[in-house]
């Protein structure tokens, strides 16, 4: 690091001669989430778009207006639709601002991927900025860069500045359902602790501070205000923290938190520009989608709005009212175009519609005695005459029929068909692309898109619903105030345990950031189990890497278990799809993967079986979420009883375990079982007493 | 460090480094994105890329047929204001350009025909008959483009085109009026003309960026004859143009200035230059960053915010304006305030004099005012941290106002002070009829 900083320093001195030091940039298009699934089934997330203009232009003006030189973009999914997109753009013109711009495709399933395939590549020479492909920002980051290098060259410890945005406690495109909090030493402006807080579930709204951090620095700020935007300023020592700690997958929750955590280890320090000024968000979700639409509708952005006509070939005009409109625009003489509202060339808006908080893309057909309010329409939709369409996606080329309702938080994707008179009910989602799982032409799903439409209902992989409540008002289009407070305890605890788990394309990255460090251990090892299980690696195998991980993490047992809980459900209920019976299925992967079962269970020789009765607990709450949960769940215990992996006892004990029966899905989940616990409770009357006890199976019941 | 920043982020400066070793396409894409994502931002840093911009074009066109001239500069000259249509000095270099061209070929037709005619003077006119007005429109614009180009005997241009006015019917007596520069100069290189043209349209151009780099001193040549001892002056916003007027004027006479700041677009500027403290923009290329404030002169500088122009109007003696642009019917396009402070002018039936070079004077006529005005950015009135107010209430954050010409007592430019219903007369001087559709 030494000489390259010398050399830094060095032109710096000189600046008034040619050289100048590279600005490099990473774009990372790829966030590896499913935030904004069904669209990005079809289109990578980056070339959605944003007012009518793909997210990565926003991105990539960014980058231009801060100077930067070589560009490196990392495509993940679709990336050869990005390629294309990227090279029949402007920025591969020989005008383009940046003298670099080096298309890069990976495998990457994670941030974490990216930056240590960077690191191998040895593209980085010098400071350099990351950036995920959807931020949208007008500050120039020359004030935090020089800050940056001044740190640097005193320290060259300080590895990294992340730009962080002031904003008040609510803000509309502040992530609702997780918010990050900084502790601060705003005497140096350094990070000494980061932490994510789920407003969804309640054990982790609270923060763990290192009582060392507040007994050693003078003064510490909390911030909760801030919106982190991920443009972060980095080292090229970042990239081998990165490359050292292979594990860390996400920049934030992992990374961030680790390196701060390590401080004692590494001393890198992590440091933080917070701006009171100009803007600076992210797309990272679909709230955040329509809330960055507004603030560029509304100027906050500016000089990066409609008008500007980023893309060549726009060419939009502001009127009043905060009205974009391309030339080109027919609009019938009746029609209502109301305020904050953008449309593109091409597009018709027929007899008495009303229009307002829109974005209209270009080719749309409206039709007449249409009602369109903060709706996003994509290029080339058709909405035809009575419709009504509140908050929601209408994508390119989708239709929809004569007198529909689309609900707020729908999203109709590519080329979906509706029929008329369809009511699309709040938060669908329908898609036509292929299915993931069959190759096949999608079959349509007449009771979703009426007779004639065309398309099904979208249900995110992970087959819990993706935990209606909790996602739907955090990556949902609206602000479904009624969904955050109905977010009770014990559903939003459950949901967090499982939901990340084997969910998002990468298979092993977490979608929601929304667990506490912890979780990790029970995500990394259910997808490490899942997968043996599903290549069918023998048991003694499974065992040493589950064993290894819990090393590494330091994990309780409790986690174990509820890593192979969730592990060997997601496997038995994806046999059972596959069209296996229950029994036989069970009684396959517990028979094989009897001892890792085994392993997790420590109190065979205690009284109570309180291990024991976790697990049926854990096994219990995780196929609540599961299709068929109550059947699986009597043969599980069935099966467990019959390994003698569990006793009566424990059946015993947890029938009684309030855990068990504390709420609706859980009492619905488990009384299938009960005939056999009562089945067992008869066999171990008979063994003891040698008697029929009709009363005691009686009572057992009004026990329930 | 800071010289370092300077040089990572675009601007004019950047652009024209770039543009010597950069193809021209390049170029032209390069200052269109510029303007698209506002990194030139001021008037005159618009006018001095696009004609940089445009000698480029000229010396890599490759051709000295004049037509063909005109055509690429069209053709630039309309993408480059498409991307940003509300600088209208943008526009302004391109109809001048574009008027040097035609003037020049048409120079190279009379030198044809002269030669050809036994070098007679008067004739030149009988061909052309056809567009014979805008033909003596553009010999009187060659006199006083060339008056501009040499700013002390400018005082009596003025009078040479209101004479040519009166003898309209004869366009001989307005050529002899001009020609004695032009004339030979249009004539010398007609023997080798198919070559030279390029060169003189580059000369012309170059002297337009002179102009450019001048306008400011020649503006503050009139201070004295406007700015009396003990007067109170009002201004409002931060304009170098303003600023050196004032400055002259202090030089010799004890005044009292009193500074609107034009919160929220400009303040910290406006602040600066009063303070004397060198301003962030790195626009300004030039020493005029450098220069003293007023207050370092002796001259009280009183500094207000915008709310309290009115009260204080009653005590001012004269009002000093800068500008964004002015139009041809003689309104203007200043920084947002401008207009408030006008009116109260015009309540107090105080003068209001706009100083402004005459590369800022569109020949567009403004049908819609609204049209004209840019809206910034809304965070500069409401913090956007403040999450609630965002998500319920409308910003509006005009750059601009329109000021009417009613509003506007006396105009001063390069060329001398002026009423706004002269203005039009200046218009024509410099553009082309031809010209003012691009």
């Amino acid at each position: 690091m030494g000489p390259k900083q010398k050399g830094g320093a060095s032109k710096r001195a000189n600046a008034t001669e040619e050289v100048e030091e590279t600005l490099q940039a990473v774009v990372l298009a790829d966030t590896f989430e499913t935030r904004f699934e069904p669209f990005t089934l079809e289109k990578p997330r980056c070339l959605l778009p944003l007012a009518n203009t793909p997210l990565i232009e926003y991105t990539l003006e960014f980058l231009a207006n801060a100077g930067v030189q070589d560009v490196f973009l990392y495509g993940g999914a679709h990336s050869d639709q990005l390629e294309k997109y990227i090279n029949a753009s402007k920025w591969r013109a020989p005008s383009s601002p940046f003298k670099q711009l080096t298309f890069l495709k990976s495998t990457s399933t994670s941030v974490g991927d990216v930056m240590r395939d960077l690191d191998g590549k040895h593209l980085i020479t010098g400071d350099f900025i990351v950036v995920s492909g959807d931020v949208i920002s007008n500050l120039p980051i020359e004030g935090a860069l020089t800050k940056h290098r001044a740190r640097r060259e005193s320290d060259k410890n300080a590895i990294m500045t992340m730009v962080l945005r002031e904003a008040g406690r609510n803000h509309r495109t502040k992530s609702s359902s997780v918010s990050p909090v900084f502790v601060i030493d705003p005497t140096k402006d350094r990070c000494i602790h980061y932490e994510e807080i789920d407003h969804y579930s309640p054990e982790s709204s609270r923060l763990n501070i290192d009582t060392e951090l507040i007994t050693t620095h003078q003064e510490i700020d909390l911030r909760q205000d801030l919106i982190d935007c991920n443009i972060d300023i980095c080292t090229p020592d970042v990239l081998s923290l990165w490359s050292d700690s292979f594990d860390y997958q996400a920049p934030r929750k992992q990374f961030l938190f680790g390196v701060l955590k390590d401080y004692e280890l590494n001393g890198k320090t992590i440091h933080t520009h917070i701006i009171k000024d100009h803007y600076a968000a992210r797309v990272r979700n679909l709230k955040a989608y329509d809330a960055v639409s507004k603030d560029i509708i509304s100027r906050w952005t500016y000089p990066l709005c409609p008008d500007t006509n980023l893309l060549p070939g726009h060419n939009y005009e502001l009127r009043k009212g905060s009205l974009y409109q391309e030339q080109g625009v027919t609009l019938a003489r009746s029609c209502v175009i109301g305020r904050r509202t953008v449309i593109g060339q091409g597009t018709s808006i027929g007899d008495k519609t009303t229009v307002k908080n829109t974005v209209l893309g270009r080719n749309c057909k409206i039709g007449k005695n249409v009602t369109l309010d903060g709706a996003y329409i994509w290029d080339g939709a058709v909405i035809g005459d009575g419709t009504t369409v509140n908050q929601a996606i209408v994508a390119d080329r989708a239709v929809v029929g004569k007198n529909c309702i689309i609900e707020p938080g729908s999203l109709i994707s590519y080329g979906v068909e509706i029929a008329d008179g369809v009511n699309v009910t709040e938060g669908r989602r329908i898609t036509k692309a292929p299915r993931e799982d069959d190759d096949g032409e999608p079959t349509n799903e007449p009771e979703v898109v009426g007779e004639g439409g065309k398309g099904y209902e979208y249900v995110p992989y992970e087959d819990e619903d993706d935990d209606e409540t909790a996602s739907n008002a955090s990556s949902g289009l609206i602000y479904n105030m009624a969904n955050l407070s109905l977010s009770t305890e014990s559903i939003s605890t459950l949901s967090s345990e499982i939901t990340d788990f084997g969910g998002s394309r990468s298979g092993s990255f977490s979608t929601t950031m929304s667990e506490d460090d912890e979780d990790h251990f029970v995500h990394d090892a259910a997808a490490s189990v899942y997968d043996s299980l599903r290549d069918s690696v023998t048991s003694d195998v499974v065992q040493l890497e589950l064993v290894s991980l819990r090393m590494t993490a330091n994990a309780s047992d409790h986690q174990v278990r509820r890593a192979v809980v969730s592990a060997f459900m997601k496997r038995i209920q994806q046999l059972m799809e596959g069209g296996k019976g229950a029994g036989e299925v069970i009684r396959e992967i517990f028979g094989k993967y009897r001892e890792i079962v085994e392993r997790a269970l420590f109190d065979r020789d205690s009284k109570t079986k309180s291990d024991q009765v976790d697990l049926l607990v854990l096994i219990q709450q995780d196929l609540v979420h599961r299709s068929r949960g109550d059947t699986v769940l009597l043969f599980t215990a069935k099966e467990l009883y019959e390994l003698e992996i569990l006793e009566e006892e424990a059946y015993e004990q947890w029938w009684a375990d309030e855990r068990s029966s504390n709420s609706e899905e859980m009492r619905q989940v488990r009384s299938q079982t009960q005939q056999f616990v009562d089945w067992l409770a008869n066999a171990e009357e008979e063994e003891s007493s040698e008697e029929e006890s009709d009363d005691e199976e009686d009572s057992d019941e009004d026990d329930e | 460090m800071p010289s370092s920043s300077v040089a990572l982020t675009p601007g004019l400066a950047s652009f024209l480094k770039s543009l010597k070793t950069n193809p021209i396409d390049t170029s032209i894409d390069d200052l269109i994105s510029l303007l698209k994502r506002r990194q030139i931002r001021h008037s005159r840093s618009c006018a001095t890329a696009t004609a940089y911009l445009l000698r480029s074009v000229i010396s890599a066109c490759r051709t000295s047929d004049a037509n063909k001239l005109i055509e690429r500069v069209q053709y630039v000259g309309r993408r480059v204001m498409a991307a940003q249509p509300r600088e209208m000095v943008v526009g302004n270099i391109v109809r001048r350009v574009l008027g040097l061209i035609r003037d020049e070929a048409e120079d190279d037709r009379e030198a044809d025909f002269t030669l050809s005619d036994a070098g007679s003077e008067s004739q030149p006119q009988t061909p052309r008959i056809l567009d014979d007005i805008s033909e003596s429109l553009s010999a009187r614009h060659d006199g006083s483009d060339r008056s501009s180009r040499q700013p002390f005997t400018s005082l009596s241009a003025p009078p040479i085109s209101m004479f040519s006015l009166l003898s309209h019917p004869e366009p001989e007596s307005s050529l002899p009026g001009t020609p004695a520069s032009a004339s030979p100069s249009g004539r010398l290189p007609s023997q080798i003309h198919n070559k030279d043209i390029r060169a003189e349209v580059l000369d012309g151009i170059n002297e337009i960026i002179d102009e450019l780099g001048q306008v400011d001193d020649q503006i503050a040549a009139y201070a004295l004859d406007h700015i009396h001892s003990n007067e109170i002056i009002l201004t409002h916003t931060s304009s170098t143009t303003v600023q050196k007027f004032l400055l002259k004027a202090a030089a010799k006479r004890k005044f009292t200035v009193i500074h609107a700041e034009s919160y929220p677009n400009n303040h910290e500027a406006t602040h600066a230059t009063v303070s004397g403290q060198t301003p962030d923009d790195d626009e300004l290329l030039s020493t005029e960053a450098f220069q003293k404030p007023l207050i370092a002169l002796g001259i009280t500088v009183i500094l207000i915010p915008d709310s309290a122009v009115f009260a204080l109007m009653s005590r001012v003696n004269k009002v000093i304006l800068g500008t964004h642009s002015v139009l041809a019917n003689g309104g203007l396009v200043a920084a947002a305030g401008t207009r408030v402070i006008a009116r109260a002018a015009k309540v107090h039936q105080t003068p209001v004099v706009v100083v402004s070079g005459v590369y800022k004077l569109s020949p567009v006529y403004p049908f819609d005012f609204d049209s004209l005005i840019e809206y910034g950015d809304a965070s500069k009135v409401i913090g956007y941290e403040d999450g609630d107010l965002v998500d319920q209430i409308d910003v509006q954050n005009p750059l601009y106002d329109y000021v009417p010409a009613e509003s506007i007592d006396l105009y001063i430019t390069n060329l001398g002070g002026h009423a706004p219903s002269y203005l039009y007369r200046i218009v024509s001087d410099h553009y082309r009829k031809e010209d003012i559709n691009v």
